[in-house]
């Protein structure tokens, strides 16, 4: 059956920045998604919780502030433990070069940074993924 | 698919009742949920926040949860948001209002509403029978908006709580809508804004138009952090509605909401048809008997 993807939308941590995802939820909204808006100052174990509850098909996470290396793992490792591994997981906000590949070897489907085309993210959400292993 | 899922759910799997609850949002295998669903007992509170939007229903139910869960309660909040007619996508934000929570007794879900299917999602009905499988004793309804399809979300609750704010100039308009007919309780929020007692006032005038129904008007703020406790006793004070009531009474009563609904969209674009309708028969050149049937005829063809 053909739904309209389901996006959980949130930002962990302290990072006030929220121009950005507020931004990505109204484009993925007028794109005919459904956005869930789980908004500022989550903890990972909230935003795991949002996840499971609200059965979504993606969670997008925005990071602004630098801790990044240390909330994506912890939200990762949170995930496989609520058994929501078939979830797909994407990241926005300021994310240097050299992290980019090690969250993509943990796991994280695609990493958005500034100045990223709303198209590009909408595309990317659209295009069918191959399921996880 | 679905008889395993429930399986899992009555094992208490959060995420089976999660997948549950969006196969009956996107309306599949509804049949065969109804039918395993239909011998539990009505055992849940369902209680309906409606009001216009930027009421702070919302924030207002984030505030009672907590509350509801130091009573010992299992609490699951079913919150609807308007989806867009042109791309059917839809901004749910009432979730980040409530305020996150770990707790394994509290499930939020947020859901769109389709328009010109009332102010609430679809198969709410289904949704809470599953919520009530699992024990949630107390369930909220967040509506889109006041007005149109109020009909309905009286017939899935409980109870009626309808939240009007102080300062809006929109006094008029709630009394012309009808609305207030469909409350049990009334909330005026945001009482901590000037004009609330005035509000609240005329609020109590148009209620006590109809005397038969005693309906409270309570004031309540989130801002300020009072009126909640008093609100959740009035709201655990009132009878079940769900549970006392056959379901000829329910409908009956639907039906007669829907009449007047149908009724005060007519008289407000002054439809032809039905002004000649009541000017006959207050000539006396119709009988009652015939009036009420061309009325139900003029009011079931017209467009709402
Ligand atoms: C505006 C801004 C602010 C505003 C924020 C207003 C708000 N409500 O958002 C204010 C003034 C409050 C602010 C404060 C601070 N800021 Co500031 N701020 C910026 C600035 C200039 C722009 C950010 C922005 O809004 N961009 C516009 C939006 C649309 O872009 P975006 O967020 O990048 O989002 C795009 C993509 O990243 C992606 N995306 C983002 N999220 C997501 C999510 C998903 C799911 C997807 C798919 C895509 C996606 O898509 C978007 C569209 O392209 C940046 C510098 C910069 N150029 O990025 C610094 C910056 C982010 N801030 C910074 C800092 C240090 C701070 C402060 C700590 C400064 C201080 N000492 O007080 C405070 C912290 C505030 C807090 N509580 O967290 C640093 C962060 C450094 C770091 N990470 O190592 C930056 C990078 C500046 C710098 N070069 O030093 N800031
Ligand atoms: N002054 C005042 N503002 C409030 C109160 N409760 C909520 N608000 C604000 O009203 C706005 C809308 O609230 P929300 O819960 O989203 O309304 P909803 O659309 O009815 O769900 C928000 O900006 C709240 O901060 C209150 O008690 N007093
Ligand atoms: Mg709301």
């Amino acid at each position: 059956m053909d739904h309209p993807i389901r996006i959980v939308l949130a930002k962990v941590g302290l990072d006030g920045h929220d121009r950005g995802i507020k931004v990505v939820a109204r484009a993925l909204r007028d794109a005919g998604m459904h956005v869930i808006y789980a908004g500022l100052w989550q903890t990972p174990e909230a935003v795991v919780r949002t996840l499971a509850d609200e059965d979504a098909d993606w969670l997008g996470l925005s990071l602004l502030s630098g801790a990044h290396m240390t909330l994506v793992p912890r939200v990762l490792e949170l995930m496989k433990q609520a058994n929501l591994d078939n979830v797909g997981i994407m990241v926005g906000g300021i994310i240097p070069e050299a992290d980019i590949a090690k969250l993509t070897a943990m796991g994280v489907a695609k990493i958005f940074g500034p100045g990223t085309s709303l198209d590009e993210i909408v595309g990317f959400l659209k295009t069918p993924r191959e399921p996880k292993p | 698919m679905i008889a395993a899922l429930l399986d899992r759910l009555r094992q208490g799997d959060r995420n089976a009742l999660a997948r549950l609850i969006s196969l009956a949002a996107q309306g599949e295998g509804l049949a065969e949920l109804q039918a395993s669903l239909a011998a539990n007992p009505r055992s849940a509170r369902v209680v309906a926040f409606t009001g216009s939007g930027g009421v702070g229903k919302s924030t207002l139910i984030g505030k009672l949860i907590p509350l509801v869960r130091s009573q010992g309660h299992k609490v699951a909040v079913l919150a609807c948001d308007p989806q867009s007619p042109l791309s059917g996508g839809a901004l749910l934000g009432d979730r980040f209002r409530m305020g996150s929570s770990t707790d394994d007794g509290v499930f939020i879900r947020s859901l769109a509403a389709q328009s010109g299917h009332g102010a609430l999602a679809d198969h709410l009905d289904v949704m809470i029978r599953l919520f009530e499988t699992v024990g949630f004793e107390v369930i909220f309804l967040e509506t889109v908006g006041a007005g149109q399809g109020d009909v309905e979300v009286r017939r899935f609750s409980d109870v009626v709580v309808l939240m009007l704010q102080p300062e809006t100039g929109d006094d008029v308009q709630w009394e012309k809508a009808g609305i207030l007919e469909c409350a049990d309780i009334v909330v005026v929020h945001k009482a901590d804004l000037p004009t609330t007692e005035q509000t609240a006032a005329q609020v109590r005038a148009a209620l006590d138009l109809s005397p038969a129904r005693h309906v409270p008007v309570l004031r309540v703020s989130t801002k300020a952090n009072t009126g909640h406790a008093e609100l959740w006793q009035t709201i655990h004070a009132l009878p079940l509605r769900r549970q006392h009531a056959t379901a000829a009474s329910l409908l009956l009563e639907s039906a007669i909401a829907w009449f007047k609904e149908r009724y005060q969209a007519a008289e407000s674009r002054h439809d032809a048809e039905l002004v000649k309708l009541i000017e006959a028969w207050q000539r006396g050149e119709t009988p009652t008997e015939i009036a009420a049937q061309s009325l139900l005829n003029t009011l079931t063809r017209a467009k709402p």
